[in-house]
């Protein structure tokens, strides 16, 4: 171990001018080239770490819902990118951290960085250091020292991060099929949410109705879009609308159809009647025209007094017979009983008090008739909004969220989709106000609450149709969708009043029989 | 105790006759000229003193090693304690060469060389000297009179060898002391300056311990570098016994005066430090100290306590000097790394746990240099 061989000695030793300067001046280049370095080191690992950020992301993608997962990739990525070159470009190397980097990688044992530190110096021994440093500095040049190229730790991770971002997106994702059920389940929801909500600014603007029931519909209604607008699946919606169409059933009046076939039954009599102010009463009575039985009520009023009693007798009779047709409406039946002891006294003061009394007896009739189809319209926009939702997922070929049944139509019900005693929209129609025309077509009929393993055929009809298996729904909501169905079936104005008792009475052995 | 007592240096400055009554105590510190304990700025060597540390430096290396075979690197650390003015403690089992490599260098130095080998009988007095009443003759009176005289110890020598230190009590070995740190020695009430340079090279014996004083950690840490003699290998073997069982009798040629030598030590002492080396130097030292934040876990466990200050001092003086004989005008890391084991293997005290687990000191430290941070 001898003394290794001293640097350049030289026999004259001369302090220059601008040592320092000169030493500064060498050390510009190095640092140029260091900081290229760190600009391209820092955008590989720039790159690197963002398209790993972005690999994270999309792998993320493939295990939970997120639709935007690509867009936020690329946004980290770019961000990630952009974050490092920034880095990079602002943090310029500094001459005395360039000076440490060139010692260490030209192993020149801090000759660099102790000259850097000392460049001011004068002493003569930190003017030889310096020179030394210089004279060996001399030796290398930046390019060949500082390389450019990437190491090859950072190509072989560039290469498994593209390998993996590449598969990441050439791979189809699983949960893109969730996703778009889901935006579709959305775009049906706010459609229903629209039609709901004009059913509920008609039924605002319906006079007929008390203020007090317009409001509880309204609440209802209101209650139903909210919970409809937080459903995040379909059951939930579904169960929603039921919860809505249960409140709607409890505001119904559970004699309103009796109290209207009643009412029906009367006024149907009394227009069999000779008499024609009898006749017109009976005519006002069943179109609920208010003003046409006040007229009819005051012909009849001046008519009595011109009566024989013989006259009397049978006219009062007459209207007796109506009044016992129309005993379920107790309020009327009572009117006509009023009206017929009137005119059999031939009293034109009782006559009188006994006219008021049927006008107010049938305008409160036609009161609760209204609320009643408001409940009914309300009911069948739910209604119609449920069948929707269902028809549209099981069209979308999923076939889990809802029974169906497909039916051969045979062109029996054309224009028509509610079918009495089916207790269900049938036809699927319901989007369309129950206007297609199912003639001929095979239809989709949705039965809400069947749950079926196999198929089995119904008849609709006449139709056949087979019930596909689907999702569970609570008992009380299937009985409370098919009684509401069927009370609006045989609610309706193409039925005979005097069919409807018989089509009721049916249904309620059907319902003791169960 | 075997002690050889040449001609008295000029550098000196001690009267080894009996002619001196009671010297002033403070007299030759007054006059003292050293550079180390200057608190005024001196002249920065130039490139011929340079020039001239990295002459002497080389020939003096080659004389030793000529002479004494297979020990180079125990010859770069004692240069290294030697340009950097501090005091060696050798250790090695006998017959080694380490007396023959103080005495080479003491030759080749021109240097006055005191060999004391410390047994358990040596006393304070048979090192630092003694005061002894002699007759003089009064010439105005013709008669004679009884005066008190200084009889300088083998201590005021450039160079001393205190062979198998660990082998006098510890009241003995603490009257080097003084010596070592303060270059003086304090006998009654007069302080005597010990000859420049002064250097104190102590040998002990690892395998003997029976009858032995262990230095305490107060010496120790007045040793610059504790070099580890080791044995030669074969081929070092072989050379031995070409060169000293021969006719031929080889003798070190003188390099440097003991002047020179003062001079080489202020030129080292200009080498420049960077900061980052500075810094490393200290947390290298910190790291010895199991309380502080940046000690390994070894270090943790078996150390009782850490490097002092002077080990800093040593590692930064000794660094420059290993600088200038590398041919660098700075001091590196590496010089650091490299002289960090002399420096500090015998500032490190063990606790019991080191002890019983047989835990080294070179252990510890080679642990420090790998988890010490170089910037």
């Amino acid at each position: 171990m001898m003394i290794a061989n001293a640097p350049s000695r030289n026999s004259t030793f001369e302090l220059e001018e601008n040592e320092g300067e000169r030493f500064i001046e060498t050390l510009y280049p190095w640092r140029r080239r260091l900081w290229i370095q760190q600009i391209l080191r820092w955008t590989e690992y720039g790159i690197i770490i963002s398209m790993i950020c972005a690999c994270f992301l999309l792998l993320i993608s493939r295990f939970i819902p997120w639709s935007t997962a690509p867009y936020w990739a690329i946004g980290i990525a770019i961000g990630v990118l952009l974050f490092a070159v920034g880095v990079a470009l602002w943090y310029r190397p500094s001459f005395e951290r360039s000076a440490r980097y060139i010692d260490t990688q030209l192993a020149l044992h801090d000759r660099v960085s102790t000259a850097w530190e000392m460049r001011d110096d004068s002493a003569p021994i930190s003017v030889l250091q310096r020179r030394d440093a210089l004279q060996q500095l001399r030796k290398h040049a930046p390019a060949v020292t500082i390389s450019l190229r990437p190491g090859r730790v950072r190509l072989l991770l560039f290469g498994i991060a593209t390998i993996a971002i590449a598969v990441l997106i050439l791979v189809p994702n699983p949960m893109n099929t969730f996703l778009q059920q889901q935006a579709a389940l959305q775009a049906r929801l706010n459609r229903q949410l629209a039609a709901i909500n004009q059913t509920r600014l008609v039924i605002d603007n319906q006079a007929a109705i008390s203020p007090q029931e317009r409001a509880l519909i309204d609440k209802i209604l209101r209650d139903a879009l909210a919970r409809l607008q937080q459903s995040s699946s379909q059951e939930q919606a579904q169960q929603s609308l039921a919860q809505a169409q249960s409140q709607l059933n409890q505001l119904r009046d559970p004699q309103a159809s009796q109290k209207a076939q009643a009412r029906a039954n009367a006024s149907s009599s009394l227009q069999n009647s000779s008499n024609a102010s009898i006749s017109n009463t009976g005519k006002a009575l069943a179109s609920g025209d208010s003003k046409a039985l006040n007229s009819s009520l005051q012909n009849l009023a001046s008519q009595i007094a011109k009566m024989t009693p013989a006259q009397r007798a049978q006219l009062a009779q007459q209207i007796e017979r109506a009044a016992n047709q129309g005993q379920n409406n107790s309020q009327l039946s009572s009117a006509l009983h009023q009206l017929a002891k009137a005119v059999a006294d031939g009293n034109p003061s009782e006559v009188s008090d006994a006219s008021k009394a049927l006008e107010t007896a049938a305008s409160q009739d036609s009161a609760n008739t209204a609320s009643n189809d408001s409940i009914n319209q309300a009911s069948q926009s739910l209604q119609n909004a449920a069948n929707a939702l269902a028809s549209t997922t099981d069209s979308n070929g999923n076939g889990q969220n809802a029974s169906q049944t497909q039916v051969t139509g045979q062109g029996q019900n054309p224009g028509q989709t509610n079918v009495p005693g089916q207790g269900q929209s049938i036809g699927g129609q319901s989007e369309q106000n129950n206007t297609n025309n199912n003639s001929g077509k095979n239809e989709q009929v949705f039965v809400p609450g069947q749950v079926g393993s196999g198929s089995s055929n119904i008849s609709v009809d006449g139709n056949t149709g087979t019930v596909q298996t689907g999702n569970s729904v609570p008992y009380s909501q299937v009985i409370a969708q098919y009684s509401q169905t069927a009370h609006d079936a045989i609610q309706d104005s193409n039925i005979p009043p005097d069919l409807k008792n018989l089509i009721q009475d049916y249904f309620n052995s059907l319902e003791g029989r169960h | 105790m075997a002690h050889k007592s040449e001609s008295t240096s000029p550098q000196t400055g001690v009267e080894t006759s009996n002619e001196v009554q009671f010297e002033a105590p403070n007299q030759h510190i007054a006059n003292d000229v050293s550079i180390a304990e200057s608190t005024t700025e001196t002249e920065q060597p130039g490139v011929a003193d340079i020039e001239m540390f990295m002459h002497i430096a080389q020939q003096l290396e080659s004389e030793l090693c000529s002479i004494v075979v297979g020990q180079e690197r125990v010859i770069r650390e004692l240069l290294l304690a030697l340009f950097a003015g501090g005091h060696v403690l050798l250790e090695g089992v006998p017959g080694l060469g380490k007396t023959l490599l103080v005495r080479t260098l003491s030759d080749a130095l021109e240097l006055k060389f005191a060999r004391i080998q410390f047994t358990p009988d040596l006393m304070p007095a048979d090192i630092v000297g003694t005061t002894i009443v002699t007759e003089q003759t009064d010439h105005q009176s013709a008669g004679s009179r009884r005066v008190f005289s200084f009889q300088p110890g083998p201590i005021f020598a450039n160079i001393v060898l205190a062979d198998e230190i660990n082998r006098a009590t510890p009241k003995t070995q603490s009257a080097l002391l003084e010596g070592m740190q303060e270059r003086t020695v304090s006998v009654g009430d007069a302080t005597r300056p010990l000859p420049r340079p002064f250097f104190v090279l102590g040998t002990q014996n690892p395998l003997e311990m029976e009858g032995t004083y262990p230095l305490p950690e107060a010496q120790l840490d007045r040793f610059l570098l504790k070099v580890l003699v080791r044995f030669p290998n074969a081929k070092d073997l072989m050379q031995i016994i070409d060169t000293t069982v021969g006719l031929q009798t080889l003798q070190a040629k003188q390099v440097a005066s003991g002047e020179q030598l003062m001079h080489l030590i202020k030129t080292a002492r200009a080498v420049p430090v960077a900061t980052h080396v500075k810094e490393y130097a200290v947390r290298l030292l910190l790291a010895t100290h199991p309380d502080q934040e940046d000690a390994p876990d070894p270090v943790r466990k078996y150390v009782r306590y850490g490097a002092s200050p002077r080990g800093l001092q040593a590692l930064i003086m000794t660094s420059k000097v290993r600088a200038l004989l590398e041919g660098r005008y700075n001091v590196s890391l590496e010089d650091l790394q490299n002289v960090v084991f002399p420096s500090l293997r015998h500032r490190i005290i063990l606790n019991f746990d080191g002890l019983a687990d047989g835990v080294t000191s070179e252990d510890l430290i080679e642990t420090i240099v790998e988890e010490t941070l170089t910037s």
